[in-house]
């Protein structure tokens, strides 16, 4: 202790203190996260943020724990980095857990500080990102730690529909705190080094005798497959930190604002021939959406979200003249392209992400109708398939819908056609609008007639050609009003930005409530 | 050794793969017909065709393994 107090002896105290800060868990930690192919929480955030725009807060808090040796392994930031910088010159906040400093767990002072960043993101509403790495609470620190687990998902949930939240697990995050990322907007993990998992490999052991790694258990191929948890995954820290910064260029800073404008560099009035290649006028022909869509959209750009999962719907953010769109399309590629459980959660929570952000909605249809079986029914279709009805129907952004071929059914309204308070009902000429597929139609509107007559097969066959002739185009549904327009498939991304801008102003008319109850 | 296998009941209309072959990632392998629609299935990983379990006009259920890639 210096015997004056000057200011060159408080400057050296604080450049101390803040050395001992940015050391984290010290080199040698360091040293093996780098052989592990992993970067420390500091060298992320540098990589997420522009160049020196990075603004720590709190950087000296540390916990105040002083039982089972705390008062000798603690650190200067408790584990976790939080600040706010510039993203693309966009204001961000950020937290970011350091996994050299006590495994990254959520102490007191670690949580409050998450909770403390978050708070500030609210006040200015902008964008919030966490990068997840933490072995889970800090037992050392009793049940005290388990308010900022707690404050975090409050917080979560306060600021959801408010300003976007991206969480990007790099690392393992067990626990309840899984449902902090949970309740954000997107998440994307990092292949190999991450998991998610509420109770680990050990508790599933003594409990239900299976045995399995964490990776098994909750790797990103797990929840990008098959929970439908992980929107992306990534081969590395720096290519999940490039597709965090990739995602929020297509997203406004919070409720209030439009997404950013980007000058497009690709023609508005772009007509493409090859579209009609691309989608087979024979409808037992199977094709891939994602390449109407990159067709159509600008540079032909589709960022895709959870491209593995649920396959028979796909979503994502694409620009159309510059201004960003969710797109909503069915995959005929994959079961059909079907709606059941799992391809409708995924495109209602997108659904209900866009309208809460200003980004209006493109859908391409080209459904058949739900996809049939004891099994889906027992899943619980009609809660899950209600809740993509749900989302369209609450929406206020901008819908416009393309009926590409199918139009069947019940499924249709799931798409949002009109009376779904659709803004623009397009259809390609091939588009069949219909309740039914024809020989199901006819099979039961002329049951009696088809068993009466004398060659019933003959029969059967005149009166699907009639009732095809008669219903199954759009041109009867353009007659009456069910669809807006009928369009050339080579003119689809003209159409398709010119009702964009005639949308551009759509002012949203909701009756005041709490909120809606949507069927979970 | 990956199993592909059938995504849901159907027909199978085409095997275009042959025990021996080799693939590569996101190659067509059997053209599977359901719903209506002829969908094709294609192989994640690349490698050699181990087995093909299944040749055109066969019933398949969900789930069943159509060709095995080592």
């Amino acid at each position: 202790m210096p015997e004056q107090i000057t200011h060159q002896s408080e400057l050296k105290r604080l450049r101390d203190l803040q050395k001992r800060a940015e050391q984290g868990g010290g080199p040698k930690a360091i040293e093996k996260r780098h052989a592990a192919g992993k970067l420390t929480a500091r060298e992320r955030l540098d990589l997420l943020f522009d160049a020196d725009s990075f603004v720590e807060l709190n950087q000296l808090a540390e916990s105040q724990a002083t039982d089972f040796g705390m008062q000798e392994k603690k650190v200067p930031g408790d584990g976790v980095i939080i600040g706010y910088g510039n993203i693309d010159g966009r204001l961000v906040f950020a937290y970011a857990q350091d996994a050299t400093v006590l495994g990254g767990s959520v102490g007191t002072i670690h949580g409050r500080k998450i909770c403390r960043i978050m708070d500030e993101a609210l006040k200015v509403k902008a964008p919030i990102v966490g990068l997840f790495d933490s072995g889970g609470g800090r037992i050392h620190e009793g049940f005290f730690a388990s308010k900022g687990v707690a404050g975090m998902f409050y917080r979560n949930t306060q600021a959801s529909g408010v300003v976007p939240q991206i969480s990007a697990m790099m690392g393992p995050c067990a626990g309840v705190s899984v449902y902090s990322p949970a309740l954000t907007d997107m998440i994307i993990m990092v292949e190999g080094t991450s998991q998610m998992a509420i109770t680990g490999p050990g508790v599933i052991k003594s409990i239900t005798g299976e045995d399995v790694t964490l990776e098994e258990l909750g790797g990103a191929r797990v929840h990008s497959e098959i929970t439908g948890q992980a929107h992306l995954t990534a081969e590395n820290d720096k290519t999940c930190i490039q597709l965090i910064r990739h995602l929020l260029s297509f997203l406004p800073a919070n409720h209030l604002e439009t997404p950013p404008a980007q000058v497009s560099e690709d023609e508005t009035d772009r007509t493409d021939d090859t579209l009609q290649e691309i989608v087979p006028a024979n409808f037992r022909k199977a094709y891939d959406m994602r390449k109407v869509v990159q067709r159509v959209t600008d540079r032909g750009e589709f960022f895709e979200l959870l491209p593995q999962y649920a396959r028979n719907i796909i979503i994502g953010f694409a620009r159309m003249d510059g201004q960003t769109v969710g797109i909503v399309g069915n995959q005929p590629n994959v079961l059909a392209g079907c709606l059941d459980v799992d391809s409708s959660d995924k495109a209602a929570r997108f659904i209900r992400f866009c309208d809460a952000f200003n980004i209006p909605l493109i859908n391409f249809v080209d459904v058949p109708g739900y996809f049939p079986g004891v099994k889906q029914e027992y899943a619980g279709i009609i809660r899950h398939g209600a809740k993509m009805l749900y989302a369209y129907a609450e929406a206020t952004v901008p819908k416009i819908t393309l009926a590409l071929r199918k139009e069947y059914g019940g499924a249709v309204m799931a798409m949002c056609c009109v009376g779904m308070g659709v803004d623009m009902m397009l259809a390609w000429p091939v588009a069949k609008l219909v309740v039914l597929d024809t020989t199901a139609a006819v099979n039961l509107i002329f049951r009696k007639e088809i068993k009466a007559a004398n060659n019933p097969d003959e029969f059967r066959h005149e009166m699907i050609k009639a009732y095809d002739h008669q219903y199954s185009n759009p041109f009867h549904a353009a007659s009456n009003m069910l669809v807006d327009k009928v369009i050339k498939p080579s003119e689809t991304r003209p159409e398709l930005i010119h009702a964009l801008k005639m949308l551009k102003n759509k002012q949203p008319s909701t009756p005041f409530r709490k909120h809606g109850n949507i069927p979970l | 050794m990956a199993n592909i296998t059938a995504p849901m009941p159907g027909k199978i209309c085409e095997v275009n793969i042959a025990p021996g072959d080799s693939v590569i990632a996101e190659q067509e392998v059997v053209v599977l017909e359901a719903m209506k629609m002829e969908m094709p299935i294609i192989t994640t990983t690349a490698g050699t065709v181990k087995s093909v379990n299944c040749s055109p006009g066969d019933a398949v259920q969900g789930g069943d393994v159509l060709v095995v890639i080592e």
